[in-house]
């Protein structure tokens, strides 16, 4: 008996034997990152619910890719698991062999499903080289274990040094070394890192359901290098994180940039850091326009002679988000994009295009633009607002955002306030509103983000109000995310939830003024970062419209290019982001693009015409109102 | 930032904040109800405050006093407590909007007739002739001083009550208080002649009066002159000084400084800058008065597009920007700027047809000063019609463009291969050429709002009827006028001149029978180029019709290459001798005759509507071409069936009805087509 079970547990122990060196060789490189907090291993008992919960809901959400993976990796785990328990003779009886065999064969069809997506011609998104191997092993493998399994349960014991039984053993052999082996630079990296990025994942935030962890951490601004520019500036469970793409490319399908042809590819730039940490094989899309992957790359992410990623790569990206949340390995590409971007602006002052003039002019007059604060109400001077100063306490705190020193949104800004004041909403306005910090901190600098985020803290402060409202998602986030772990927490809502509010409270209304074809541009920072979907469409639907959908919309909604500072740092690609965005309009055949962000505003009316017109939510509500009421 | 935002910073004038530095300068809009705000003039200017401008100051040369009479222009009369409630009406108006409203106060001195409303003499410094207004005047006395200084503290008192936002003392293009100041005019030797301390005077006083009756934080200013450019009248050095002086009195909130005065047609047509006038001529007369004072300055005068407007912001000149011309051609600028719509802002193209005693109407825009039945913004109809429009001159694109906003399917057929008809006839005359921003603009209106336009397609009555239209606007515009001539095969059009169609001769007669611009017009391009030109008319001087601040450069442009003018002719007949064409002129008095040999005859009377399509259309179409003209007064849709088998309703507008010009064209379309 055990003369015969030998042979196939050899071929198994050699393939973990390899497997062990390949994975120390990873693991070894994990631990160049720092430790920021105790590693426990009771956190492995995270991993099933995490799985089955969030990566499950992820992966889902391509419904055969989701099959495949089952039957894959479900059917190649089963069948060795059993075949291995049938060779220790832990199994025995037909009927575990035809259990062995249905399993072996659901692991061969999950490979062929794992084939059959890369032929004839494989698309775009995923990678080649190794992954073309992945079917044949697995397939293989699955071979083995049910060779192996069956004849052992069944007891129709093969002699090994028969032609079948040698052959049986050398498909064993080759497929499960080969495996193992591709699980350093190759595709089964993954299941392994994966596997304990999920136990030790460095936002544990992300896994409450509601993906609500979308701040940045802080940074210790004393520390002697600030930002990140090479591998060991990451923590370790970050590098991890890195080590566990699959490379199925979908933050490439979701990614504006790329698709643009801006130099940016997020399934690379993961592959970027994994790559400089220890090597790794990139069969995928490059960053468009920029040289293919190197796969030997030193410790230098950015900014030095020999880095692996080119500073354009950083700077192409709006922080839209869709990447993250298109990412069934729980990757955080944007900590990795924004530790960069902290390391080129502070340690290099290398951010690109007109951000230095931001810079300035956020440092010399809190503004954006460069103006004075109290030219922040210019736009609304026969409008004659309340201030704060004068009069608190008030049930809203109007935030104007950067958008009262721009002529567009001035408009949806007078919109607003004029449904305030319809509503008889009890509001008032900072004569001293400062920037919130947001443009700065995605942009790297977050020193200035500070600055702002503390005098604005200390402002509010001063006075009394139940919430703060605003028309700017990049407000609503910076103040409802970034500014708790400064101390300052308020209620605060973008103005399409509180428009919602008001109308269900019947106090304003718009019911069925309005007709014609309209879709909705879900803006990044509301939608996927603060989930606010419903609130927007239950207004629009209210109007009497007929609202259709863009096939990127709600959390898969794609970015008008305006985010992250993208307007200003100007990356050149292809192809301008909201020019791609709009002619996703433009496929609705609607009249008008409904808009709920300043960013998104300037960028999609910045298209040129013909092309539907573009209405802030407020300008469209308020002509419901006025009709209703004339 | 904006391109302009420096034009939507706020401009804070004690406890008074205009919204944004886009004015209206008081002008004599005609409007007036019986020396009061009434009704019409009220909506011209809410118009301007819904379209978004920052101060609309109305009623140029208000009176103070019966001897200023402002019933010649059918102006505003301050003479009375009786105006406080419809100041107070108005005030509310502007302010519903949030704009801000001042008015205008005078006293006209001499610059005004003995024969007006009161039949009283004119009052002046020193009794002497004034051209403008051919008075005669009676030296002021020491009574009419103490009278007139009430008057003007009295009507400040009222604009007070009335709510209006300030008041804009007038001491430019020479009136009263600036008779005083004026060496050419004031030649006294008492207290308030001489010095220029002592003509001063007179204006400190009224400054004074109107203080004690509105009080300090009352916003107080003053019209005044940058520079007469008259011989013996005030240089640029002397206006520097006396704004100085009165700023430095601490009366004044700001003052507004126009160019030049109105002694004469042709100062008129200088302090009032026609299109042959580049962009913001005398901005640099406010800001020679701005760099010395400390108070905000206001300017107008051609200033007609955004760009100028801003550069006058922002580099500092003056401080308030008028746009007043501007906003006769559309009064919602600063809105179509703020939204981004800077392409539809119709131009003020510097025509002056406001300015040709019709009030203030824009030659281009009907709407204006008719805001009580013709809307500035078309608003949209609630049935869809189909609207076959043939002709693409004014008339034609107008209706197109109104039909378009209305929200109908509109198909516009243009014979030729460019929109705009006429107008681009009367482009080519010299410095006529901002004409043509009339059909570029209306151009531009048709072709984004999604009109059919068909170039260089005569439109049959099959073309027509192949489309099933609901509608049908015949815009087919007129052919010259050679009626009445014997040997009329011998005379060429102005059109032939000006399109260049038949090549301009040596010696050229154009003969006049229509008053209006085509003929000097043409005499000005021929004279230009070499001809030696007469211009004969019928009437009693060359351009009769023509709009006073016009003329005055035509005759100025014809004057200086010789042109010779033969007023009170009538062209009876022409024949050839040799290779000359004789004309037969014959004097309209007399009847004497008198001959011509030249080389080309020119003959201007207008236009003969070209009505074939009409014709043909007529017998097929709903209503035969009647026109309900009852309903098209009050502004009800066109429902006159006298063939109901017919399906398409047949109107016909512009020269196609009878040869008129721009306005009536234009007004005939947005009047019938607002209905649609």
């Amino acid at each position: 008996m055990i003369v015969s079970t030998l042979p196939p547990l050899v071929v198994v122990g050699l393939a973990t034997v390899v497997a062990v060196g390949t994975l120390s060789t990873r693991a070894h490189a994990w631990r160049r990152g720092r430790v920021n907090a105790p590693v426990r291993i009771s956190d492995l008992l995270n991993v099933p619910r995490r799985y089955l919960v969030d990566v499950h809901a992820i992966v889902d959400r391509r419904p055969i890719a989701a099959r495949m993976h089952t039957f894959a990796a479900g059917g190649f785990l089963l069948t060795g698991i059993l075949g291995l328990l049938a060779a220790a003779g832990l199994l025995n009886g037909h009927v575990a062999a035809v259990v062995i065999a249905l399993s072996g064969m659901s692991g061969i069809a999950g490979a062929t499903f794992a084939f059959a997506r890369r032929s004839p011609r494989k698309p775009s998104y995923l990678s080649g080289g190794l992954y073309y191997s992945l079917p044949w092993l697995l397939g293989l493998a699955n071979i083995f274990f049910m060779g192996v399994g069956i004849s052992s349960a069944a007891d129709l014991m093969v002699a090994w040094n028969t032609p079948s039984g040698i052959i049986l053993l050398l498909t064993g052999m080759v497929s499960l070394t080969g495996l193992a082996l591709i699980t350093g630079k190759g595709p089964m990296r993954h299941a392994l890192a994966g596997t304990l990025h999920l136990a030790w994942h460095p936002r544990p935030g992300r896994f409450n359901g509601q993906s609500a962890d979308t701040a940045f951490a802080q940074i210790d601004l004393d520390a002697p290098k600030l930002g990140a520019n090479r591998v060991e500036d990451f923590a370790w469970n970050e590098l991890l994180g890195f080590d566990s793409c699959v490379q199925c490319g979908r933050c490439e399908a979701a990614c504006p940039a790329f698709a643009a042809g801006l130099p940016l590819n997020p399934k690379k730039f993961v592959n970027d850091i994994a790559g400089s940490n220890a090597p790794v094989q990139y069969a995928g899309s490059p960053h468009p326009g920029l040289p293919e992957h190197r796969e030997q790359a030193g410790p230098i992410l950015i900014g030095e002679e020999g880095a692996s990623i080119a500073p354009e790569t950083i700077w192409a990206c709006t922080t839209c988000r869709a990447c993250v949340d298109a990412c069934p390995m729980m990757i955080e590409h944007l900590d990795g994009m924004i530790a960069l971007r902290r390391f080129e602006t502070l340690e290099h002052g290398a951010t690109p295009g007109k951000a230095g003039d931001l810079f300035d002019a956020l440092r010399e007059t809190d503004t954006q633009s460069g103006n004075p604060l109290p030219a922040r109400l210019d736009f609304a001077a026969d409008l004659a607002l309340p201030l704060m100063k004068e009069q608190h306490p008030v049930e809203v705190l109007l935030w104007i955002g950067e958008g009262g020193y721009e002529l567009r949104n001035q408009r949806s800004l007078r919109a607003f306030i004029k449904l305030l004041r319809i509503a008889q909403i009890d509001f008032a306005v900072l004569a001293e509103e400062r920037d919130c910090g947001d443009a700065a901190r995605r942009l790297g600098d977050e020193i200035e983000f500070l600055r702002l985020a503390q005098a604005n803290i200390a402002t509010l402060s001063r006075y009394s109000f139940r919430s703060i409202v605003t028309l700017d998602p990049h407000v609503a986030h910076s103040l409802t995310r970034d500014y708790p772990s400064l101390g300052g927490n308020y209620q605060v809502f973008h103005h399409t939830t509180f428009l919602d509010g008001l109308v269900r409270e019947g106090r304003l209304s718009v019911e069925g003024q309005l007709n014609g074809r309209v879709t909705y541009h879900d803006p990044c920072y509301l939608g996927r970062y603060l989930n606010e979907i419903d609130a927007p469409r239950a207004l629009i639907d209210k109007l009497g419209v007929e609202r259709v959908e863009m096939a990127r919309h709600g959390r898969q909604s794609f970015c008008c290019g305006g985010g992250g500072g993208g307007p200003v740092t100007d990356i050149k690609g292809k192809q301008r982001i909201p020019d791609l965005r709009m002619e996703q309009a433009r496929e609705t055949e609607a009249e008008i693009v409904v808009v709920a962000c300043p960013n998104c505003t300037t960028m999609l009316e910045g298209v040129t015409q013909p092309r539907p017109l573009v209405r802030e939510l407020s300008e469209i509500l308020l002509e419901a109102v006025e009709r209703r009421s004339s | 930032m904006n391109a302009h935002s420096a034009l939507l910073k706020p401009l804070k004038i004690k406890n008074l904040v205009i919204r944004n530095r886009i004015m209206s300068t008081s002008h004599a809009d005609r409007f007036a109800d019986g020396g009061r705000p009434g009704e019409r003039l009220q909506l011209y200017h809410e118009e301007k405050a819904k379209g978004g401008i920052g101060l609309t100051m109305f009623g140029g040369s208000s009176s103070v006093a019966p001897d200023s009479p402002a019933a010649l222009w059918n102006g505003i009369s301050l003479e009375s407590d009786d105006i406080i409630p419809h100041l107070q009406q108005f005030a509310d108006r502007i302010h519903k909007h949030g704009s801000t409203l001042m008015v205008q106060m005078t006293h006209m001195g001499r610059r005004t007739r003995w024969d007006s409303a009161n039949w009283l003499v004119p009052v002046a410094p020193t009794p002497k002739r004034e051209h403008y207004s051919r008075s005669v005047s009676r030296e002021i006395e020491d009574w009419d001083i103490r009278r007139i200084i009430k008057g003007f503290g009295q009507a400040a008192r009222r604009c007070k009550e009335g709510g209006l936002d300030g008041i804009e003392v007038m001491a430019s293009a020479q009136h009263l208080i600036d008779q005083f100041w004026s060496p050419m005019i004031n030649q006294r030797t008492d207290q308030y002649g001489g010095s220029l301390e002592n003509r001063m005077r007179f204006g400190f006083e009224v400054l004074e009066e109107v203080r004690k009756q509105v009080g300090d934080d009352y916003i107080v200013g003053m019209r005044l002159s940058g520079d007469e450019m008259i011989e013996g009248g005030l240089t640029a050095e002397d206006c520097l000084d006396i704004a100085r002086r009165y700023v430095g009195s601490g009366m004044l909130d700001f003052v507004n400084v126009l160019p030049g005065q109105l002694n004469d047609m042709i100062n008129y047509a200088k302090y009032l800058p026609n299109m042959i006038t580049p962009s913001a001529p005398f901005l640099y007369m406010a800001s020679a008065i701005k760099a010395e004072i400390d108070i905000p300055v206001f300017h107008a005068t051609r200033i007609t597009d955004l760009a100028t407007a801003t550069r006058a912001i922002e580099e500092g000149h003056v401080d308030m920007v008028a746009m007043t011309r501007a906003h006769i051609a559309d009064p919602h600028i600063v809105n179509k700027m703020m939204e981004g719509r800077v392409d539809d802002i119709r131009p003020c193209v510097g025509a002056s047809f406001c300015l040709s005693g019709r009030g203030a109407v824009c030659l281009h825009n009907a709407a204006t000063g008719r805001e009580g039945s013709i809307p500035h913004t078309i608003p949209k109809s609630l049935i869809k019609r189909r609207v076959v429009v043939a002709g693409g001159g004014p008339a034609g694109l107008e209706a197109a463009r109104v039909s378009a906003q209305r929200g109908h399917e509109v198909i516009l057929f243009e014979a030729g291969e460019q929109l705009g008809g006429q107008i681009n006839i009367a482009a080519k005359a010299t410095w006529r050429e901002g004409l043509a921003n009339i059909a570029r603009w209306l151009e531009g209106q048709v072709k984004r709002s999604g009109v059919n336009v068909r170039m260089g397609h005569k439109a049959t009555a099959a073309d027509i009827e192949a489309l099933e239209p609901d509608v049908v606007v015949i815009a087919t515009g007129g052919r010259p006028n050679f009626d009445g001539v014997e040997g009329r095969e011998h005379a060429i059009s102005t059109w032939d001149i000006l399109t260049g169609s038949v090549e301009l001769a040596e010696n050229v007669l154009i003969w006049d029978d229509s008053g209006y611009e085509p003929a000097i017009s043409c005499a000005e391009f021929a004279a230009k180029r070499g001809a030696v030109v007469e211009l004969s008319t019928y009437d009693k001087y060359p351009g009769e019709e023509v709009s006073k601040a016009n003329l005055p450069i035509f005759l100025r442009e014809t004057y200086k290459h010789d042109v010779v003018f033969t007023p009170d002719r009538t062209l009876k007949r022409i024949y050839l001798e040799g290779n000359k064409r004789i004309a037969v002129l014959a004097n309209v008095f007399t009847g004497e005759e008198e001959e011509r040999a030249v080389d080309q005859i020119v003959i201007e009377q207008g236009t003969l509507p070209d009505v074939g399509l009409y014709d043909d259309l007529r017998p097929r179409s709903r209503n035969l071409g009647e026109v309900d003209i009852d309903a098209l007064i009050a502004g009800r849709p066109q429902d006159i069936t006298n063939n109901p088998e017919a399906r398409f309703q047949l109107f016909r507008v512009g020269d196609a009805v009878a040869g008129r010009n721009i306005h009536a064209a234009v007004y005939d379309s947005v009047r019938l087509c607002k209905d649609f």
